[in-house]
């Protein structure tokens, strides 16, 4: 006995939202494109104006009025040392603050929750308010005078915030299941912390860090706020007056002589090689660290 | 794998061949008893039925509680079903070497006809035998073997039917008949022990082949 | 003495056969009455913000006993089991009244460490939970965390072994704990536990993220560790807890004071439980008519 079925139609139908779905993917390709053509112009240009600069001259020299023998070793010294110093400084505080927000703190505590808000806070303050602070409170408060260390300080706390969210996303992303199954064994909360949270959420840290890094090694503002000098032609020290080189790049714009935009934009490509390094290095640790819960 | 299922499953087994033992033993007792007229030893059966007893509840609470808890499936559910009937054809079977320890016990004093407690001396080892091949061939999964308890039981069931023709031959007094029908009946306790016995092969080959089937029609 | 005829030779007296007791024989334990007491809980209730989860429980725990708990979602199960290592310490909301006596002593007295608790009384959770490490790193974060280095090597091995796991992993105790399959984390964390040498393993539905092939070795394994540990164990699935369990504890939801609150039901041998329980809902539920 056999019966007639209906037709089963599979046929894609005639209906707008295909049309739709093409203009939307459209516009999404639109706006990418945008985007980077906006950055592979910048980027194409830069190098077109400066990759005949960048050689060991550029990299030796201290800066001269004499652009064929200036050179930015001072700033890319400095630069280098105020890198390492943020590092040295941002990566204790701020993962001990996340560690205490995460684990320690009692949420419904007015005061960690006044902590909470002041760090979101924090984070979206303009640099350059950070460069007065630093005026007033460390170079002239505390006397330290325009020192690589001052800049350093100032620069830890512009990114102290970035730091702390990153470290707190990456504790947070450890389950709960790892520390009830440390806690079940008989581990203190210290030990759940520090053998089995701060290990596993270290890729994490380590991703946010220098991610913070390379975003506080190009801030120009508060460097120039607090007299990171111009013309530096020896080496930097710790207490001693500095220029980075973003403010270095900053001053051989504004020289008339046209070879010194050149200088400048030579520098730019030293600095962008800086921090695609580092961001290079994090998504490599952030990729064979990842764990997958 | 599951060790605690398969661990209940042989200790039931080896309980159910146990209490096979025992069934064996009451009847080589109640035929001693009934051969030599013994009635000393037919009190003993009588009384030794209890073991039988208590072991065959202990055995059905274990299934009981196996079954609840253990919810077992294809050969093993078959094999407990099999321990539940086997465990009641054996207590059946004790009940009946206890009703020949009666009536061994009720013609006391009597005067025996030799021919027919002969015929019970062969009846009774063809019983015994069977018991035994029905407890190994369920023990060693052996569905041939328990096939052949067929063959056995004819030889009982011929024994059987020349019983009743030698009790009308009997003849003679009140007392000598009245000897003959209680060994009928005897006789009849002997048969259906036998017939137990080929229920036994009968759940030997339902646990190999997963299908029940009477080995033979009872209309034969 | 006179003998059958035909086959053994063996004298025909049936005064003296052995009594054959087949409930001595498959339950080697002691009964419930005679048992050592690891755990008794009385009155015990425990409330989340106020509101009670779980109300009124007594109950005794016995060594070397598998004893389960079963019962719908929301009966408060997994708190009580929870209330035995003190891991409702960790919930800021939770607060327990009543007493948990372990040997003798009470878990929440005042002098009384969580951590020495936790050493005695180990847990194994539902979802397989091993550390982002490697596997031996995994079995020795007990005894590195509870200063018990020494041997480290035996103990990881001997734990791994009482797992069931050792010949599986012995020549890859350097690889990460995660590539290991759903049922070898799952003995990797009870190896875990028994690396510490505890008394109690408590184990918080153990299989239920586990296929059938793998929820048959864990019971296999409690069956064997049983000898030397005591094992209680919260299931959702009744069957395991008849399959497992020698003793048996029906928990379910009350809602006579506006609250859905967790009772003690009945508690039992598991073969009463599960062919003739005392009180109509344990029937129900042990059934599967209970809505």
């Amino acid at each position: 006995m056999s019966s007639a079925s209906p037709e089963v139609r599979l046929a894609g139908g005639r209906r707008g939202s295909t049309w739709r779905g093409r203009v939307f993917y459209a516009l999404l390709l639109l706006s990418l494109a945008v985007g980077f053509l906006t950055l592979g112009t910048l980027i194409v240009d830069v190098f077109r104006k400066g990759i005949q600069y960048v050689d060991g001259v550029l990299l030796m020299n201290p800066p001269s009025s004499d652009p064929a023998i200036a050179g930015a070793r001072p700033a890319i010294l400095a630069t280098l040392y105020l890198g390492v110093l943020i590092i040295a400084f941002t990566v204790p505080i701020g993962v001990g603050t996340a560690i205490y927000l995460e684990e320690y703190a009692d949420k419904n505590r007015w005061y960690n929750r006044l902590l909470e808000l002041n760090i979101q806070n924090l984070a979206a303050v303009p640099s350059i308010v950070y460069g007065i602070l630093g005026l007033a409170f460390l170079v002239r408060g505390l006397g330290l005078g325009r020192v690589v260390l001052a800049g350093a300080l100032i620069l830890t706390l512009l990114v102290l915030p970035t730091v702390i969210i990153a470290a707190r996303e990456a504790i947070r992303a450890v389950p709960g299941s790892i520390r009830e199954g440390a806690y079940a064994l008989g581990a203190t909360q210290w030990q759940v912390v520090s053998r089995q949270v701060v290990p596993a959420a270290l890729p994490g840290i380590a991703t946010g860090s220098i991610l913070a890094l390379s975003r506080a090694i190009g801030e120009t503002a508060p460097l120039i706020l607090i007299g990171a000098l111009t013309y530096i032609s020896f080496n930097p020290t710790l207490l001693g007056p500095f220029t980075a080189l973003p403010v270095q790049i900053y001053n051989w714009t504004k020289l008339p002589n046209a070879e010194f935009k050149g200088l400048a934009a030579a520098a730019i490509i030293i600095l962008l090689a800086m921090i695609l390094l580092l961001n290079a290095g994090a998504i490599w640790l952030r990729n064979r660290y990842e764990k997958k819960w | 794998m599951r060790i605690s299922l398969q661990q209940e499953l042989d200790q039931l087994e080896a309980a159910l061949q146990e209490e096979g033992e025992l069934v064996l033993r009451a009847l080589r007792g109640c035929l001693g008893a009934l051969v030599r007229q013994d009635v000393e030893l037919a009190d003993e059966v009588i009384e030794f039925d209890d073991e039988v007893d208590d072991s065959y509840l202990s055995i059905e609470e274990g299934i009981q509680s196996l079954l609840a808890r253990q919810t077992p499936v294809a050969i093993d559910l078959r094999t407990v079903l099999a321990v539940l009937h086997v465990n009641l054809h054996l207590e059946r079977m004790a009940d009946y070497c206890v009703t020949v320890a009666k009536l061994t016990k009720l013609v006391a004093g009597a005067p025996p006809d030799p021919t027919i407690v002969t015929a019970f001396e062969e009846m009774g080892a063809r019983a015994e035998e069977m018991t035994r091949v029905a407890l190994d061939s369920f023990a060693e999964r052996d569905a041939s073997r328990a096939e052949s308890l067929v063959e056995l039981d004819e030889l009982i069931d011929r024994a059987n039917r020349r019983a009743v023709q030698q009790v009308i031959a009997l003849g003679g007094d009140e007392e000598r008949r009245e000897w003959g029908l209680r060994m009928l009946l005897v006789s009849r306790c002997l048969e259906r022990i036998g017939d137990h016995a080929v229920d036994i092969g009968e759940q030997t080959s339902f646990l190999v082949s997963g299908e029940f089937r009477e080995f033979t029609d009872a209309s034969h | 003495m006179v003998t059958m005829s035909n086959r053994e030779a063996e004298p025909v007296t049936i005064v003296g056969v052995d009594t054959l007791d087949l409930a001595e024989r498959d339950r080697s334990m002691p009964p419930p009455e005679t048992g050592e007491v690891v755990f008794e809980v009385s009155d015990l209730t425990v409330s989340y913000s106020e509101v009670p989860a779980l109300k009124d429980v007594s109950l005794k725990v016995y060594k070397n006993f598998v004893t389960a708990f079963i019962g719908p979602s929301g009966c408060g199960k997994s708190t009580f089991i929870r209330c035995f290592n003190r891991m409702n310490d960790l919930i800021p909301t939770a607060e327990v009244k009543g007493t948990v006596l372990y040997h003798g002593a009470d878990l929440y007295g005042p002098q009384v460490d969580a951590v020495e608790v936790r050493k005695r009384i180990g847990m194994v959770f539902q979802k397989p939970n091993p550390f982002p490490k490697s596997i031996f790193d995994n079995v020795a974060f007990g005894p590195r965390v509870l200063g018990m280095t020494d041997d480290l090597d035996d103990r990881v091995e001997r734990a791994l072994n009482q797992a069931a796991l050792w010949d599986e992993v012995k020549d890859r105790m350097k690889a990460s704990a995660l590539s290991l399959s759903g049922g070898q984390q799952q003995r990797l964390c009870i190896a875990r536990c028994l690396a510490v040498e505890p008394d109690v393993l408590l184990m918080d539905e153990p299989a239920s993220a586990l296929d059938p092939i793998a929820t048959t070795r864990i019971e296999d394994l409690m069956h064997d560790l049983k000898r030397h540990y005591t094992i209680v164990i919260v299931t959702h699935n009744m069957q395991q807890a008849a399959r497992i369990a020698d003793m048996t504890a029906f928990f379910s939801v009350d809602v006579s004071d506006g609250h859905r609150s967790g009772v003690l039901v009945e508690y039992d041998t598991t073969p009463k439980i599960f062919t003739q329980p005392s009180d109509k809902r344990t029937e129900d539920y042990v059934t599967g008519r209970f809505g």
